[in-house]
């Protein structure tokens, strides 16, 4: 169990990355918010690579910034736009972090490369691998020691929705009897692998609980309806749109709105796009 | 623990090895070596004493290739090592370490004993040529325990300085960046001198504990010549000798104790190094890394920053809209060239106010070579700013720039010269008018190196140390030899010298593009 209490993190310059953040973690969850909401700043605080400027972070009672090696043995971490060494093998290159996280044996390591389907270059140069490739190496160097605590920061940006549905199949597959932290801007990397989301904004948690939760809360916030093309730059001026879809009738506009945004829309079933929109925007019951 | 350090010693040399440009530098040094060794038959000798040139044997050649892979590796090597933090903040694989149970001073001591065993082998590499290059000679029978002798004592001291040394300056905020380079390449030269002068051949006494600080071996080596040989006139490398004199036996440097102390001394200095690395070792916090960039702008910072705005005007000046010609790209790059480097536009304004005042004398001996030097610093980077940024490919779809890259990068960087020396250009075509076509052809012969040099190297520090190391030479030649007076700055060039200048930058250039048309068939 992994315990943030009151967590913030102040730089120099004077401005909050986090500010008092507590929260829970059991199972999966998912830290959703924009660029600059202090996802990665609060990652790297519970990955203990920077220091909370106040507050705690107990990984299973211990207090982790006062030991932080109680938790490093039990961690594994994919930092966001994580890199390579691109002269090493895929073998080398796992094998050398295995080493540095103390896990023996070079059989760990081509199991590894088998899991995360990259057995197959395991003996060629990473530097000509793909962004998903790289991203399944990262992915593989995480769990090399078999953590308990998973953390990965935005392990989806920048792949094609094909790598991008695959890796989250294996975070899906991996993640299972672990602690996982997967930040991510993006709605449909979490909502399926998610059994907790915690959206965050301007270095503050806005809201936190299961998918279901975060729905009911957004129930009677989205309205679906249809209207001309010439009217949706009007509308986008006015109106939170979720999701805007041409078709020969007119443009179908899902809108995360308090009341009845235009004539003819209809109140919707919220999905967990409307749900993070309504919390950003302040309109979740 | 030794697993950890192991594995990390392991990784750095194979990262290191299998970079195409470690065997580029071994085999230039490995030409040096041929150079610097050359066959009896051209008149010329690796070691010689008032005209007596000494037998290649294993003594001769392990002493002489041992003395120039010590210049090697305080030279060279220091600039090839210091990457070994900085690629695990690029990759941000140092985040992750950083979240093992790895101890700071275990990932420093790795990344020390990584430098270490990086140039071991590579000098090792060079040791086992030098030994086929005495075959080659075929005077005397190869003993390789001389040869290692004369390299333990010469240059391992060396290695594990300047590693530490590395790792210290990568640790140090504002020694992290092309500054750095800078100071440690000053630092270097004046050690050589300070021990150099300490060990005059005037002076009986032995160095003592200054021997210490003889991180080169420079000190070492000419003392080690004068116990040995009797005499002060001893001259290394590629020397003319008498061939009617014959040849003496030179056996190698003496190891004896006394000797050895000091250098065993100067190995131990890697420990007080490392001791404050570590106090300023960031451990890839990002709070820490984010300050360290911050940090980088200390008292050159500042200067940066109160520059900016001036700098910022320039550029604003420039027009941004218009058709995309060549000449305004080249106005772009050279003015942002500046603001990325806010006290080059100070430097700029006050080297043409001081050309303007100072007797032509001065500016001639005195301001010139600075003014070359702030030029190379300056433009180092601007033809290998867009590999390093990773803004090749942006460049690349610009109208003409795919094609005429070296053209606009050699354009941008004489731009910048002329920016420099465009008021005392003024002033030697009045006062001096002999100088004019001598500072003017040195100019192009910096700006084509820097083009050529960031083209290939892709790394603005193979020009800086390539630069400075060819400038300090010359600044202390004081025009002694014609060849190196580049710009006339000591009315020794001769019209030869000068057209050769001219010849050199020509081939740069040309070098340049070759590489470049190379790179874009390739892609």
């Amino acid at each position: 169990m992994l315990s943030i209490e009151s967590v913030s993190k102040r730089f120099r310059s004077g401005n909050y990355g986090v500010q008092n953040v507590s929260l829970n973690v059991s199972g999966v969850i998912g830290l959703l918010g924009p660029n600059g909401a202090g996802k990665t700043t609060l990652m790297q605080m519970i990955a203990t690579i920077t220091k909370p400027t106040s507050g705690r972070i107990l990984f299973d009672g211990v207090d982790v910034v006062a030991k932080p090696d109680a938790l490093r043995r039990r961690l594994g971490y994919l930092p966001q736009d994580f890199g390579v060494y691109d002269n090493l093998t895929a073998f080398e290159f796992l094998s050398y972090f295995a080493a540095l996280k103390g896990v023996g044996g070079k059989e760990r390591v081509r199991e590894l490369l088998e899991s995360v389907n990259l057995h197959t270059v395991a003996n060629r140069a990473v530097g000509g691998f793909s962004g998903g490739m790289k991203q399944r190496l990262g992915i593989a160097q995480a769990l090399i020691g078999n953590p308990d605590l998973v953390i990965v920061d935005e392990p989806t940006a920048g792949l094609d929705p094909e790598e991008r549905v695959r890796f989250r199949n294996l975070l899906a597959e991996v993640g299972s009897g672990k602690l996982v932290i997967l930040s991510t801007h993006v709605v449909s990397d979490v909502e399926a692998v998610a059994n907790e989301i915690a959206i965050m904004k301007g270095g503050s948690l806005l809201a936190m609980g299961t998918p279901e939760e975060l729905l009911r809360r957004a129930e009677g916030s989205v309205w679906a309806g249809v209207m001309a093309s010439t009217e949706l730059d009007a509308m986008r001026a006015r109106l939170t749109i979720s999701s805007a879809v041409r078709k020969a009738d007119g443009v179908h506009l899902r809108v995360v709105s308090g009341d009845q945004p235009f004539a003819g829309a209809m109140a919707a079933e919220p999905t967990l796009e409307d749900a993070y929109l309504c919390t950003m925007t302040g309109r979740a019951a | 623990m030794i697993r950890r350090i192991a594995a990390i010693v392991i990784t750095d040399v194979r990262i290191r090895f299998r970079r195409p440009s470690t065997a580029v530098l071994f085999l230039l040094l490995s030409a040096c070596a041929y150079l610097w060794i050359p066959a009896p038959s051209t008149g010329r000798t690796l070691l010689q004493i008032n005209g007596q040139r000494a037998l290649y044997n294993s003594g001769a050649i392990g002493m002489g290739t041992a003395s120039l892979a010590t210049i090697f590796v305080g030279l060279v090597g220091f600039y090839v090592i210091s990457n070994a933090l900085r690629r695990d903040v690029q990759t941000r694989c140092g985040f992750v370490l950083a979240s093992t149970g790895m101890r700071s001073g275990e990932y420093l001591f790795g990344k020390f004993a990584g430098n270490l065993a990086f140039l071991i082998t590579f000098i090792g590499g060079f040791m086992a040529t030098s030994m086929i290059m005495q075959l080659v000679r075929g005077e005397a029978p190869v003993e390789p325990f001389v040869f290692i002798e004369q390299y333990a004592v010469l240059v391992v001291p060396g290695m594990v300085v300047v590693s530490a040394l590395a790792i210290l300056f990568e640790s140090i905020p504002w020694l992290s960046g092309r500054f750095g380079d800078v100071v440690y390449f000053f630092v270097w030269v004046m050690s050589i001198g300070l021990v150099a002068s300490m060990s005059e051949p005037k002076s009986s006494q032995p160095i003592g504990w200054i021997g210490i600080l003889d991180i080169s071996g420079t000190g070492y080596l000419f003392q080690s010549l004068r116990d040995v040989l009797h005499t002060n006139e001893v001259s290394i490398g590629a020397s003319p000798f008498d061939a009617s004199k014959g040849v003496f036996v030179f056996g190698g440097l003496p190891v004896s104790l006394r000797l050895l102390l000091p250098r065993i001394g100067t190995c131990l200095l890697a420990a007080p190094l490392l001791g404050i690395a570590s106090l300023f070792f960031h451990r890839f916090d990002p709070a820490r890394v984010r300050v360290t960039e911050k940090a980088k702008r200390n008292w050159i910072g500042r200067i940066n920053a109160l520059a900016k705005p001036f700098a910022r005007v320039m550029f604003a000046l420039t027009p941004s809209a218009g058709p995309a010609s060549f000449a305004r790209f080249v106005l772009l790059d050279a003015m942002l060239t500046i603001s990325a480097m806010p006290i080059a536009f100070i430097a700029i304004v006050v080297f043409n106010v001081v050309s303007l005042v100072v007797p032509i004398r001065s500016l001639a001996e005195g301001v010139l070579p600075m003014m070359f030097a702030a030029l190379a610093i300056t433009i180092a980077e601007v033809a290998c700013r867009e590999v390093r940024a990773g803004t090749t490919a942006l460049v690349r779809s610009a109208p003409q720039l795919r094609e005429r890259f070296v053209a606009w990068k050699l354009a941008a960087t004489l731009l910048i010269g002329g920016a420099y020396f465009a008021v005392a250009i003024v002033r030697v075509a009045i006062a001096r008018p002999s100088m004019l076509v001598p500072l003017v052809v040195a100019i192009v012969f910096v700006s084509a190196a820097a083009t050529m040099l960031g083209v290939v190297s892709a790394n603005p520090k193979a020009f800086i140390v390539t630069f400075l190391l060819f400038w300090y030479i010359a600044m202390n030649d004081k025009g002694a030899t014609p060849a190196l007076d580049y710009a006339g700055l000591n009315g020794a060039a001769t019209p030869f010298v000068v057209a050769a200048y001219a010849g050199m930058a020509i081939a740069f250039a040309a070098s340049a593009a070759a590489f470049h048309a190379f790179t874009l068939r390739r892609a």
